[in-house]
């Protein structure tokens, strides 16, 4: 099997280094730069795609399970990244749910556990966050 | 429509509305890169009228399909038309506006054309030296210039509603999260915990009501490279409302690299605020700062989701809204996270 990230960081480089100069001055020199600059993210975010959503789903059902919540979203049956996905969606949906309940609530429990939440949010947006390449006037 | 038809198109157009003119003419078009919220030309008008020969330098903003902002050209038409002229401020003069689609097959209006000055890539204002703090305090007299232009009698107040003093965060919050919670393709929990918190925690009620650009940051502002501000662009999210929003989206860190020592990457904190306190006439008060600050990267998120729901149902395919889906909205998502975590007990 080829190695998906790998021609996809190649690609990107291609549209960045040799196509867009040529298109220099025409509309679709932007199109192709900034296409070039995203496939090589997604190259990147390709490798770590399932790991990522992986983690989220099991911080997300630690949280569930430590308020009590019955876990009623079904687990995936595969790795596949949409079937991962929906399943990351449906429990972020009750996520919010509770997020929200804790916030009405002045207990120290409730406050702790929404802490606990909030961690969960911030290492999830951090790992979210790709690292954009260096080309020069790529993303013109 | 391919290029040579809209030229042609609109050279009838343009014939037909300026006075005497005759044997009109595009003697060059050349589609702006990086408009995605209307699709933008450059323009030369050739034509000939009492006085003889003439050649005018025009911008055309056309709607696309879709865009990164769904707003109305009467809106940003309007909100040129009231900065034109006022307080030394460099806004294109306002010429024709369309929104019939008969003519170029979507609404449109025209601007005279800026003819000195190209935008700074936010990505890059480094670039900007050695004019940093040049371009920072005309970057600053400006945003407070325009805080302060009349908006009673306004052709803006003609368009968009005036709140209250006390509703405008209101009125604001409740349009990025309605655009947030139509517009998302997943689940936005650091985005709807935000729109919590900033209802629970209002701000103080505006200074002042104002004209709000909506969009005044670096890359919608041209400069020559010798120092000056030529143009104020991108009008198309302007409203009246409380002018700590423009200072807020102005300063967000998106638009700065991440330079938390100088307001919008360009002056240092205190100098830009007095530049904008005398230019505004408003006093910087922090808590306000603070909740309008918030707000941006809410508002920022409304405008992310919305560009990839847009690249993703194929309504429009240029890369930038698949960039802005992806890349921005993972900046202020993080942003979001890691100055509200803290609030509410988690370690940074």
């Amino acid at each position: 099997m080829s190695d998906i990230g790998m021609i996809l960081d190649r690609l990107g480089r291609k549209l960045v280094t040799e196509v867009a100069p040529k298109l220099e001055g025409d509309y679709s020199a932007g199109h192709a730069a900034m296409s070039g600059l995203m496939a090589v993210m997604a190259g990147e975010a390709w490798d770590s795609a399932a790991d990522r959503l992986v983690n989220e789903i099991a911080g997300i059902r630690g949280l569930l399970a430590l308020a009590g919540k019955t876990l009623s979203v079904p687990e995936s049956t595969s790795v596949k990244l949409s079937e991962l996905t929906a399943e990351r969606n449906a429990l972020a949906e009750q996520l919010i749910s509770l997020q929200s309940e804790l916030e009405a609530s002045d207990d120290d429990a409730a406050k702790d556990l929404n802490a606990k939440i909030w961690m969960h949010l911030m290492a999830t947006a951090m790992n979210r966050m790709p690292s954009p390449p260096d080309f020069p006037d790529a993303e013109d | 429509m391919h290029e040579a038809e809209l030229a042609e198109k609109f050279a009838a157009y343009a014939e037909a509305r300026l006075p005497g003119a005759r044997n009109t003419r595009v003697a060059a078009i050349n589609r702006i890169h990086g408009g995605a919220s209307r699709q933008t030309y450059s323009i030369d008008l050739a034509y000939e009228d009492a006085t003889g020969p003439k050649t005018k330098g025009l911008i055309l903003r056309r709607d696309p399909p879709d865009s990164l902002i769904d707003t109305e050209r009467r809106v940003e038409f309007a909100a040129i038309k009231s900065a034109y002229g006022q307080r030394d401020l460099p806004v294109p003069e306002a010429l024709f506006l369309e929104t019939d689609t008969t003519a170029l097959g979507a609404p449109f209006f025209v601007m005279g054309r800026i003819e000195k000055g190209d935008p700074l890539n936010p990505f890059k204002i480094d670039d900007v030296e050695p004019h940093r703090a040049a371009i920072g305090k005309q970057f600053f007299r400006h945003l407070g210039s325009i805080a302060a232009l009349p908006v009673e009698g306004s052709a803006l107040a003609a368009e968009s509603e005036s709140p209250a003093l006390d509703q405008c965060w209101r009125k604001e919050l409740a349009y990025w999260a309605n655009e947030i919670r139509s517009n998302a393709q997943s689940p936005q929990p650091v985005a709807e915990a935000a729109i919590r918190y900033l209802e629970r925690n209002p701000p103080p009620p505006a200074q002042r009501l104002s004209i709000v650009h909506g969009d005044y940051r670096t890359g919608n502002y041209l400069q020559d490279g010798e120092g000056t501000m030529t143009a104020i662009l991108d009008w198309e999210m302007a409203h009246i409302g409380d002018p700590y929003e423009d200072l807020a989206w102005a300063t967000d860190l998106l638009w700065c690299g991440n330079d938390q020592e100088r307001a919008a990457g360009l002056l240092p904190w205190p100098e830009a605020i007095g530049i904008w306190q005398d230019a505004s006439g408003c006093q910087f008060d922090p808590a306000a700062f603070e909740w309008w600050s918030l707000f941006s990267h809410v508002k920022a998120l409304g405008i992310w989701v919305t560009s990839e729901k847009a690249f993703a149902a194929g309504e429009n395919d240029d890369p930038i809204l698949a960039w802005s889906g992806w890349f921005t909205h993972a900046a202020h998502e993080l942003m979001l996270a890691m100055r509200l975590g803290p609030k509410h007990g988690a370690g940074a």
